[in-house]
Protein backbone atom coordinates (compact mmCIF):
# COMPACT_ATOMS: atom_id res chain seq x y z
CA UNK A 1 0.00 0.00 0.00
CA UNK A 2 2.60 2.13 0.82
CA UNK A 3 4.29 1.52 -1.99
CA UNK A 4 1.68 2.63 -3.92
CA UNK A 5 0.90 5.87 -2.66
CA UNK A 6 4.65 6.89 -3.48
CA UNK A 7 3.75 6.46 -6.99
CA UNK A 8 0.69 8.65 -7.15
CA UNK A 9 1.38 12.38 -8.39
CA UNK A 10 1.50 14.94 -5.59
CA UNK A 11 -1.61 16.42 -7.15
CA UNK A 12 -3.35 13.49 -5.67
CA UNK A 13 -1.55 12.74 -3.14
CA UNK A 14 -2.24 16.41 -1.55
CA UNK A 15 -6.01 16.01 -1.22
CA UNK A 16 -6.42 15.59 2.56
CA UNK A 17 -8.18 13.06 3.81
CA UNK A 18 -8.21 13.68 7.43
CA UNK A 19 -10.95 14.63 9.65
CA UNK A 20 -10.18 16.77 12.65
CA UNK A 21 -11.17 15.63 16.00
CA UNK A 22 -14.06 17.46 16.45
CA UNK A 23 -14.77 16.12 13.00
CA UNK A 24 -14.81 12.61 13.69
CA UNK A 25 -16.80 13.22 16.87
CA UNK A 26 -19.54 15.05 14.53
CA UNK A 27 -19.49 12.61 12.44
CA UNK A 28 -20.10 9.76 14.60
CA UNK A 29 -22.81 11.80 15.88
CA UNK A 30 -24.29 12.14 12.27
CA UNK A 31 -24.78 8.80 11.53
CA UNK A 32 -25.79 7.36 15.08
CA UNK A 33 -29.00 10.31 14.66
CA UNK A 34 -29.45 9.87 11.02
CA UNK A 35 -29.61 5.56 11.35
CA UNK A 36 -32.19 5.86 14.56
CA UNK A 37 -34.41 8.06 12.37
CA UNK A 38 -34.76 6.62 10.04
CA UNK A 39 -35.18 3.38 11.77
CA UNK A 40 -37.94 5.11 14.03
CA UNK A 41 -39.69 5.72 10.81
CA UNK A 42 -39.25 2.50 9.47
CA UNK A 43 -40.66 1.37 13.02
CA UNK A 44 -43.42 2.83 12.50
CA UNK A 45 -44.27 2.85 8.88
CA UNK A 46 -43.68 -1.29 8.53
CA UNK A 47 -46.32 -1.42 11.74
CA UNK A 48 -48.56 0.51 9.36
CA UNK A 49 -48.11 -1.51 6.14
CA UNK A 50 -47.55 -4.63 8.50
CA UNK A 51 -44.51 -5.29 6.24
CA UNK A 52 -41.24 -5.76 8.43
CA UNK A 53 -38.95 -5.75 5.39
CA UNK A 54 -40.49 -2.27 4.53
CA UNK A 55 -39.19 -1.18 7.95
CA UNK A 56 -35.57 -2.99 6.98
CA UNK A 57 -35.05 -1.12 3.25
CA UNK A 58 -36.11 1.99 4.82
CA UNK A 59 -33.22 1.30 7.83
CA UNK A 60 -30.88 0.65 4.59
CA UNK A 61 -32.33 4.01 3.13
CA UNK A 62 -30.71 5.88 6.29
CA UNK A 63 -27.11 3.69 5.95
CA UNK A 64 -26.67 4.43 3.05
CA UNK A 65 -27.15 8.21 3.16
CA UNK A 66 -25.35 8.48 6.54
CA UNK A 67 -22.75 6.50 4.46
CA UNK A 68 -22.31 9.29 2.06
CA UNK A 69 -22.41 11.83 4.90
CA UNK A 70 -19.93 10.51 7.07
CA UNK A 71 -17.43 7.94 5.76
CA UNK A 72 -16.10 10.18 3.01
CA UNK A 73 -13.87 12.75 4.79
CA UNK A 74 -15.74 16.17 4.01
CA UNK A 75 -14.23 19.72 4.25
CA UNK A 76 -16.87 20.26 7.07
CA UNK A 77 -14.75 17.42 9.11
CA UNK A 78 -12.05 19.61 8.87
CA UNK A 79 -13.30 22.89 10.53
CA UNK A 80 -11.60 23.10 13.59
CA UNK A 81 -8.39 21.97 12.92
CA UNK A 82 -5.45 20.91 16.52
CA UNK A 83 -3.83 24.93 17.54
CA UNK A 84 -0.61 23.57 17.91
CA UNK A 85 2.07 25.78 19.96
CA UNK A 86 4.41 27.97 18.00
CA UNK A 87 8.46 25.62 17.38
CA UNK A 88 10.48 26.90 19.82
CA UNK A 89 13.29 28.77 18.70
CA UNK A 90 16.94 27.28 19.58
CA UNK A 91 18.55 30.08 21.94
CA UNK A 92 21.89 29.23 21.13
CA UNK A 93 23.04 25.96 19.63
CA UNK A 94 26.41 26.33 20.34
CA UNK A 95 26.29 25.63 23.98
CA UNK A 96 26.10 21.69 24.68
CA UNK A 97 23.12 20.39 26.52
CA UNK A 98 23.36 19.79 29.92
CA UNK A 99 23.82 16.07 30.82
CA UNK A 100 20.41 13.85 31.04
CA UNK A 101 18.98 13.74 34.64
CA UNK A 102 16.22 11.12 33.70
CA UNK A 103 16.71 8.45 32.21
CA UNK A 104 15.24 9.13 29.01
CA UNK A 105 16.30 12.62 27.51
CA UNK A 106 13.96 12.52 24.30
CA UNK A 107 10.13 13.67 24.69
CA UNK A 108 9.67 13.71 28.49
CA UNK A 109 12.38 16.71 28.65
CA UNK A 110 10.68 18.09 25.72
CA UNK A 111 7.51 18.09 27.30
CA UNK A 112 8.78 19.51 30.53
CA UNK A 113 10.45 22.72 28.48
CA UNK A 114 7.01 23.17 26.69
CA UNK A 115 5.14 23.13 30.80
CA UNK A 116 7.91 25.92 31.68
CA UNK A 117 7.57 27.71 28.75
CA UNK A 118 3.50 27.96 29.55
CA UNK B 1 -13.22 7.48 13.59
CA UNK B 2 -10.00 8.83 12.42
CA UNK B 3 -9.91 6.50 9.31
CA UNK B 4 -12.42 5.41 6.31
CA UNK B 5 -12.37 1.90 7.61
CA UNK B 6 -12.80 2.62 11.05
CA UNK B 7 -15.44 4.80 10.49
CA UNK B 8 -17.13 1.96 7.98
CA UNK B 9 -16.47 -0.40 11.22
CA UNK B 10 -18.18 1.60 13.76
CA UNK B 11 -21.12 2.40 11.11
CA UNK B 12 -21.57 -0.92 10.35
CA UNK B 13 -21.82 -2.24 13.71
CA UNK B 14 -23.85 0.76 15.06
CA UNK B 15 -26.58 -0.44 12.13
CA UNK B 16 -26.45 -4.07 12.73
CA UNK B 17 -27.50 -2.91 16.81
CA UNK B 18 -30.58 -1.22 15.61
CA UNK B 19 -31.33 -3.77 13.53
CA UNK B 20 -31.40 -6.01 16.53
CA UNK B 21 -33.32 -3.56 18.26
CA UNK B 22 -36.11 -3.22 15.67
CA UNK B 23 -36.96 -7.36 15.26
CA UNK B 24 -36.77 -7.42 18.96
CA UNK B 25 -39.51 -4.10 18.75
CA UNK B 26 -41.31 -6.68 15.63
CA UNK B 27 -41.28 -9.56 18.20
CA UNK B 28 -42.77 -6.96 21.33
CA UNK B 29 -45.53 -5.64 19.05
CA UNK B 30 -46.99 -9.37 18.47
CA UNK B 31 -45.96 -10.73 21.66
CA UNK B 32 -49.46 -10.95 22.82
CA UNK B 33 -51.60 -12.68 20.25
CA UNK B 34 -53.59 -15.40 20.80
CA UNK B 35 -53.56 -16.54 17.14
CA UNK B 36 -56.62 -18.07 18.10
CA UNK B 37 -59.61 -18.75 15.20
CA UNK B 38 -62.63 -20.12 15.36
CA UNK B 39 -62.44 -23.38 12.56
CA UNK B 40 -66.02 -25.15 11.24
CA UNK B 41 -64.98 -29.08 10.66
CA UNK B 42 -67.45 -31.95 9.63
CA UNK B 43 -67.28 -35.19 8.35
CA UNK B 44 -68.74 -36.66 4.69
CA UNK B 45 -68.68 -40.33 4.33
CA UNK B 46 -66.63 -42.49 7.56
CA UNK B 47 -65.69 -45.83 7.05
CA UNK B 48 -63.20 -48.61 9.17
CA UNK B 49 -61.50 -51.42 7.17
CA UNK B 50 -59.21 -54.39 9.21
CA UNK B 51 -56.61 -54.88 6.70
CA UNK B 52 -52.71 -55.86 7.52
CA UNK B 53 -50.45 -53.39 8.35
CA UNK B 54 -47.28 -53.58 6.24
CA UNK B 55 -45.33 -50.33 7.86
CA UNK B 56 -45.83 -52.05 11.07
CA UNK B 57 -46.05 -55.47 12.51
CA UNK B 58 -48.12 -57.23 9.36
CA UNK B 59 -51.08 -57.43 11.61
CA UNK B 60 -54.60 -56.80 11.65
CA UNK B 61 -55.10 -53.12 12.02
CA UNK B 62 -57.94 -51.14 12.27
CA UNK B 63 -57.61 -48.60 9.23
CA UNK B 64 -60.06 -45.46 8.94
CA UNK B 65 -61.42 -43.68 6.23
CA UNK B 66 -63.35 -40.15 5.76
CA UNK B 67 -63.80 -37.67 4.14
CA UNK B 68 -64.25 -33.85 5.44
CA UNK B 69 -65.23 -30.53 4.93
CA UNK B 70 -63.05 -27.63 6.50
CA UNK B 71 -63.60 -24.19 6.39
CA UNK B 72 -61.68 -21.67 8.04
CA UNK B 73 -60.27 -17.48 7.93
CA UNK B 74 -57.09 -17.37 8.71
CA UNK B 75 -55.99 -13.87 7.56
CA UNK B 76 -56.32 -12.00 11.19
CA UNK B 77 -53.23 -14.32 12.06
CA UNK B 78 -51.09 -12.95 9.81
CA UNK B 79 -48.99 -9.96 10.92
CA UNK B 80 -45.52 -8.22 9.84
CA UNK B 81 -44.20 -10.84 12.51
CA UNK B 82 -45.93 -14.11 10.56
CA UNK B 83 -43.99 -15.96 7.88
CA UNK B 84 -46.03 -18.78 7.34
CA UNK B 85 -48.58 -20.88 9.16
CA UNK B 86 -48.67 -24.77 9.13
CA UNK B 87 -51.75 -26.39 9.71
CA UNK B 88 -52.40 -29.72 10.69
CA UNK B 89 -55.73 -31.92 11.12
CA UNK B 90 -55.56 -34.68 14.14
CA UNK B 91 -58.03 -37.56 15.23
CA UNK B 92 -57.86 -37.63 18.88
CA UNK B 93 -59.44 -40.55 21.01
CA UNK B 94 -59.21 -43.07 23.53
CA UNK B 95 -58.66 -46.74 23.14
CA UNK B 96 -58.61 -49.64 25.80
CA UNK B 97 -54.84 -49.16 25.94
CA UNK B 98 -53.95 -45.98 25.38
CA UNK B 99 -56.41 -43.06 26.92
CA UNK B 100 -55.02 -40.33 24.38
CA UNK B 101 -54.22 -41.33 20.50
CA UNK B 102 -52.99 -39.04 18.14
CA UNK B 103 -52.79 -39.40 14.38
CA UNK B 104 -52.11 -36.33 11.99
CA UNK B 105 -54.09 -36.86 9.00
CA UNK B 106 -53.73 -33.84 6.70
CA UNK B 107 -51.69 -30.93 6.43
CA UNK B 108 -51.13 -27.31 4.76
CA UNK B 109 -48.39 -25.08 4.86
CA UNK B 110 -49.83 -20.97 3.99
CA UNK B 111 -47.42 -18.83 3.18
CA UNK B 112 -47.66 -14.89 3.27
CA UNK B 113 -49.25 -13.26 0.41
CA UNK B 114 -51.49 -17.09 0.07
CA UNK B 115 -55.06 -17.08 0.38
CA UNK B 116 -55.62 -17.55 3.65
CA UNK B 117 -59.70 -18.58 3.36
CA UNK B 118 -59.48 -22.27 3.91
CA UNK B 119 -63.02 -23.94 2.29
CA UNK B 120 -62.46 -27.42 1.83
CA UNK B 121 -65.46 -29.54 0.45
CA UNK B 122 -65.08 -33.89 1.06
CA UNK B 123 -61.52 -33.46 1.14
CA UNK B 124 -59.41 -36.65 1.58
CA UNK B 125 -57.18 -37.12 4.30
CA UNK B 126 -53.55 -37.01 3.43
CA UNK B 127 -51.68 -39.54 5.76
CA UNK B 128 -53.30 -42.89 6.71
CA UNK B 129 -55.89 -43.13 9.98
CA UNK B 130 -53.90 -46.51 10.53
CA UNK B 131 -54.94 -47.59 14.42
CA UNK B 132 -52.65 -49.66 17.00
CA UNK B 133 -55.06 -52.19 16.95
CA UNK B 134 -58.46 -51.95 16.72
CA UNK B 135 -59.21 -49.16 18.55
CA UNK B 136 -61.81 -47.48 15.73
CA UNK B 137 -64.50 -50.06 15.15
CA UNK B 138 -67.23 -48.76 16.84
CA UNK B 139 -65.46 -45.97 18.53
CA UNK B 140 -67.93 -42.85 19.37
CA UNK B 141 -65.31 -40.60 20.34
CA UNK B 142 -62.72 -39.34 17.52
CA UNK B 143 -62.40 -36.42 18.01
CA UNK B 144 -61.16 -34.09 14.54
CA UNK B 145 -59.06 -30.72 15.42
CA UNK B 146 -57.42 -28.54 13.38
CA UNK B 147 -54.23 -26.96 14.86
CA UNK B 148 -51.07 -24.87 13.32
CA UNK B 149 -48.12 -23.99 14.14
CA UNK B 150 -47.30 -19.66 13.41
CA UNK B 151 -43.63 -19.05 12.48
CA UNK B 152 -42.88 -15.86 13.18
CA UNK B 153 -39.80 -13.64 11.55
CA UNK B 154 -38.47 -12.93 15.18
CA UNK B 155 -39.87 -14.54 18.84
CA UNK B 156 -41.82 -17.56 19.92
CA UNK B 157 -43.17 -20.34 17.88
CA UNK B 158 -46.48 -20.93 19.14
CA UNK B 159 -48.52 -23.97 18.71
CA UNK B 160 -52.24 -23.16 18.64
CA UNK B 161 -55.84 -25.39 17.99
CA UNK B 162 -58.20 -23.61 16.21
CA UNK B 163 -61.30 -23.24 18.48
CA UNK B 164 -63.91 -25.62 16.85
CA UNK B 165 -63.72 -29.18 16.68
CA UNK B 166 -66.05 -32.23 15.54
CA UNK B 167 -66.61 -35.83 16.43
CA UNK B 168 -66.49 -38.75 14.21
CA UNK B 169 -68.75 -42.02 15.08
CA UNK B 170 -66.94 -44.77 13.18
CA UNK B 171 -69.58 -47.48 12.34
CA UNK B 172 -69.79 -50.94 14.45
CA UNK B 173 -69.20 -53.28 11.06
CA UNK B 174 -65.91 -53.44 9.20
CA UNK B 175 -66.14 -52.60 5.60
CA UNK B 176 -65.47 -55.20 3.49
CA UNK B 177 -63.91 -55.11 -0.61
CA UNK B 178 -62.41 -52.18 -1.60
CA UNK B 179 -63.81 -48.97 -0.24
Amino acid sequence: MNYIESLLPESIKSIPTHMDFDGQRRAERYFQVIIVLYAIVGFVWGYATQSFSQTLYILFAGVFLSSVLTLVPWKMYRSQPLQWQPARVEQDSATPSPPAVTGNPGSQSKSKKKKIKE
Amino acid sequence: MNSFTSRLNSLFAFTLSVMAALTFGCFLTTVFNDNLRPVELSVGKVSVKNVPDYSADRDKSDLGFITFDLFTDLSPIFNWNVKQLFLYLTAEYETKDHTLNQVVLWDKIIERGDNTILDLRKANTKYYFWDYGNGLKGNQNVTLTLSWNVIPNAGTLPKVRGFGSHKIVFPEQYTAGRF
